[in-house]
């Protein structure tokens, strides 16, 4: 059932995604139409072991590891333009996509930084099936949706384009309120690639991509009674491009030359009625020059060497001076092996060097293998070390809060040199000791080990088994190092602190019979910090009883890390015939989950506040006409259910309506 | 031989009542028992501005520990009060806060486990503006302020130990600092948030004897 479908994240390479050593979901392009997916977002959510979380947009959240942990890629090209580690997903447009590919566990040894919980894979479509495809959609909150892909290919020529235009008006979930939580936008994106053949076996890609978005963030603030209006402005700008020369020069040896540039602007103005202005500007950008070279030593052993560089610089209102790039460059190389000893045997092996010249480096060696015990079953082991690099905010931020008590945070390359400056000028009431802990930075490691056990009874059923559990060390949190004479706080950063998240998935397709198809998936997670589980255990965590009064916290009574949730499962039942016709149902649930430390502790625990957990139901359905047009009507979170507090992205009850007419290649 | 036995019994009843008489005399093994004290106010809001902003009038509740009873503000400047409240600030009666021998530190640990103050202790006083015995600030003292839900939670595991104006001493464990004690959801609404709050709950024990056990 997992059939012949080729995944190209999981080994840098394309491969069976049978032969293929670590955990993978597939979505493909049929899921996310029948779906109605229109931003990244939409799919992510229903995917099984993957959660969505609100604040900085969009993020998404891999087997309890927080957005900054997963690296986005497009056609292996990495996004940046991270607001507090948080990509936001709505800026993804999911036009002419192939396909996703969700790898999960550490992936460093083959993309470096982020690549810590997993890697998200999008990919462009690569045939010029349709030449011309056109779609219009609306849905509830004025929400519309038109795009166009138009495609184009010959002997040694393919081409392809897409533009799409989204905008809402947002909605408030909460009656009398200026505040959107999801705010009207308008967005642009557009996409082009080109591939040229250049005689058989070497061709050159051209690829760029666009994407604007103007957001209205009017809000209303609330402090201590007073209510201030403003007027709030965001314009947003993602730009990437890429050229890559490919040369095959045997069937077994094969090398490409990639070069990559990416820039994300993002421009925030917020006016408020007595004429305050708020101003914040993030300017990154990211430039890359790899080559990869494969060869296929024997048919048993595969290799592949690679090599790269990196140059970053950040602009920021945040840091000391928004005029002067804060730069950064990084050096790697990486190696795999590949290695098939018999039909019932894969065992790879990989390993990636990061020089960097800004903090320390970093050393990412994984291990993987699978093992068919029979025709119908196969376990898969994957153990292996990623890292996430300190982002540019951690090392220079130079921020002072002055709306809120004048507090400042310092990133740890200015840290030290600031904090002794305000000293001699009198300003530093006292230092803590960890202050003087202050020093360069190491990335944050994650070691994750997955376990897991295939099953495919037949070629209509599929169940899968999975165990993992991550380890991560040198977590860099904010403290606080220290006080201005007013007592307002200094804070920096300090590699301290670990964490770890295990748990079970499970996962099942059934075919029914040749209309109906079933999936099913459940996740069970624990998550916990390790530091706060040793105090707890050392007897110096308290909270309250019923009667207010303190008592010791047990570890029976501890949570974990907030906004996880325990139990997570999905069912999604699936028509398709072959009139062209399709309709889903997707019952999607999520457990409770803690969201605010409401019991006068540092850590989570059943004492604190809960949102609760709910079910949502989406459905869709569809008709392909023979002329081209198709048609398609759905409806999400059909029950309505919402929680304008814990859950600001998740609308009321929505409809939607497309119109599609695409030419077929005859 | 009977009537030896007799003496003797009687001899050991008497002197072990006359050494437990003894005993009692000097360190008093009376249970301090715990009061629990509901809803102080310390200067709440009393109205909202035009643009909705609360209005207070900036003053200190001031607290006996020793008679259990709120104390006016006339007599702020005599040692008839021990603590008192205004908004997250506790003061003591001591050092620039008032005439008394008054003091204290926050300690960590369980309030009923708290049978005696160890000897190595340093009760702080207050150095108006810039310290405060009962150090003020989010996650310092005895509360942590979350901004997020614009709620003040008082600290699990703080017991405030207390020297009272007359130089005796008290432990004290603040529970809620909103009217009802018990901390507002993080649901409620602003104006529940905003004239619900700056209200004291706490439990506290007092030792009359001068002692440091209770």
């Amino acid at each position: 059932m997992q059939g012949d479908s080729v995944v190209v994240t999981a080994n840098r390479a394309e491969r069976k995604l049978g032969n293929i050593t670590v955990p993978v979901n597939i979505v493909n392009a049929k899921q996310i139409q029948q779906v109605g997916a229109l931003r990244l977002t939409d799919i992510l959510k229903e995917q099984p072991g993957l959660n969505m979380t609100s604040g900085f947009g969009a993020g998404v959240q891999l087997q309890g590891l927080n957005p900054d942990y997963t690296i986005i890629l497009i056609n292996g090209e990495p996004l940046v333009g991270r607001t507090a580690g948080v990509l936001d997903l709505n800026r993804i447009a999911l036009g002419n996509i192939k396909k996703i590919e969700i790898v999960k566990g550490p992936s460093s040894s083959l993309y470096g930084s982020e690549a810590m919980a997993g890697v998200i894979n999008i990919i462009t479509e690569t045939v010029a099936n349709i030449p011309l495809q056109a779609s219009l959609r609306y849905g509830t909150y004025e929400t519309i949706d038109a795009g166009v892909n138009n495609a184009y290919a010959e002997k040694s020529i393919f081409y392809q384009g897409f533009y799409n235009y989204f905008s809402t008006n947002g909605y408030s979930i909460r009656p009398n309120s200026n505040s959107r939580v999801t705010t009207p936008i308008d967005r642009y994106s557009f996409n082009q690639q080109l591939k040229y053949n250049i005689g058989n076996n070497t061709n050159i890609a051209f690829g760029i991509r666009f994407t604007n978005e103007k957001i209205t963030n009017d809000i209303s603030v609330t402090n201590g009674g007073t209510t201030i209006n403003s007027i709030g402005k965001e314009n947003n700008t993602d730009k990437n491009a890429s050229v890559s020369v490919n040369h095959r020069f045997s069937n077994n040896f094969k090398t490409s030359f990639r070069s990559y540039f990416t820039e994300y602007n993002a421009k925030q103005d917020l006016v408020t009625v007595t004429g305050a202005p708020y101003y914040d500007l993030l300017n990154h950008v990211f430039k890359r020059v790899e080559n990869q070279t494969d060869w296929s030593a024997t048919k048993q052993l595969n290799l592949i060497f690679g090599a790269g560089a990196v140059w970053e610089g950040v602009k920021s209102s945040r840091y000391d001076s928004e005029k002067i790039r804060k730069t950064n460059t990084i050096q790697y190389g990486f190696t795999q092996m590949e290695w098939t000893p018999s039909e019932k045997l894969i065992l790879i092996g990989g390993l990636r060097f990061d020089k960097n010249e800004t903090f320390a480096s970093a050393f990412s060696p994984k291990f993987s293998a699978l093992y068919r015990l029979n025709q119908k079953q196969k376990i898969k082991i994957s153990i292996g070390q990623g890292f996430k690099a300190p982002d540019f905010r951690q090392l220079y931020l130079d921020f002072t809060n002055a709306a809120a008590g004048g507090y400042s945070v310092f990133g740890t390359a200015q840290a030290q040199k600031v904090i002794s400056q305000l000293m001699r000028l009198g300003q530093i009431g006292n230092l803590y000791d960890s202050y003087y802990q202050l020093k360069t930075l190491k990335p944050e490691f994650s070691t994750g080990v997955h376990l897991s056990w295939e099953y495919e009874p037949s070629l209509n059923s599929y169940l899968s088994v999975q165990l993992f559990r991550n380890d991560i060390r040198n977590l860099i949190q904010v403290q606080q190092v220290g006080s201005y004479v007013t007592g307002a706080q200094l804070f920096s950063y300090l590699n301290i602190g670990s964490a770890f998240t295990q748990g079970v998935e499970l996962e099942l397709k059934q075919k029914l019979n040749t209309n109906f198809n079933i999936t099913a998936a459940y996740q069970y997670l624990e998550t916990g910090d390790k530091d706060q589980i040793n105090l707890i255990k050392a007897n110096k965590v308290y909270t309250r009883d019923a009667n207010g009064y303190s008592r010791l916290l047990s570890l029976n009574d501890y949570v974990g890390l907030p906004n996880n949730n325990t139990h997570k499962a999905q069912i999604k039942l699936n028509y398709n015939n072959h009139n062209g016709f399709f309709a889903n149902i997707r019952m999607l649930y999520r457990s409770k989950w803690a969201v605010s430390n409401t019991n006068g502790n540092e850590v989570f625990d059943k004492g604190d506040e809960f949102a609760s957990g709910y079910i949502s139901l989406h459905t869709s359905i569809g008709k392909t006409y023979q002329s081209g047009f198709s048609l398609q009507i759905g409806c999400d979170n059909i029950t309505n259910y919402n929680d304008p507090l814990n859950l600001p992205n998740l609308p009321g009850r929505t409809f939607f309506a497309t119109i599609k007419y695409q030419i077929f290649k005859k | 031989m009977k009537n030896q036995v007799q003496k003797l019994v009687l001899f050991i009843s008497l002197t072990v009542a006359i050494l437990s008489c003894s005993k009692s005399d000097t360190t008093q093994v009376l249970p301090i028992s715990a009061v629990s004290v509901k809803d102080i106010p310390a200067d709440t809001v009393v109205g909202l501005s035009a643009q909705g902003a609360p209005i207070t009038n900036g003053v200190y509740t001031y607290y006996s520990l020793e008679k259990n009873t709120v104390v006016p503000a006339a007599d702020s400047a005599t040692t008839k009060w021990d603590i008192a409240f205004m908004a997250t600030r506790i003061i003591t009666n001591g050092g620039t806060s008032g005439k008394g021998q008054g003091g204290a530190f926050v300690f960590t640990g369980l309030f009923d486990n708290l049978k005696t103050i160890p000897t190595d202790s340093v009760f702080k006083t207050d150095n108006a503006p810039t310290s405060y015995a009962i150090t003020t600030g989010s996650g310092k003292g005895w509360y942590t302020y979350d901004g997020l839900n614009n709620l003040i939670t008082p600290l699990a595991g703080r017991v405030l130990v207390i020297r009272t104006a007359s130089g005796k001493y008290a432990k004290v464990e603040i529970t809620s600092y909103y009217k009802g004690g018990t901390t507002l959801p993080a649901t409620a609404s602003d104006l529940e948030k905003l004239t619900k709050q700056r209200y004291y709950s706490f439990r506290y024990a007092f030792q009359p004897n001068g002692s440091k056990t209770f």
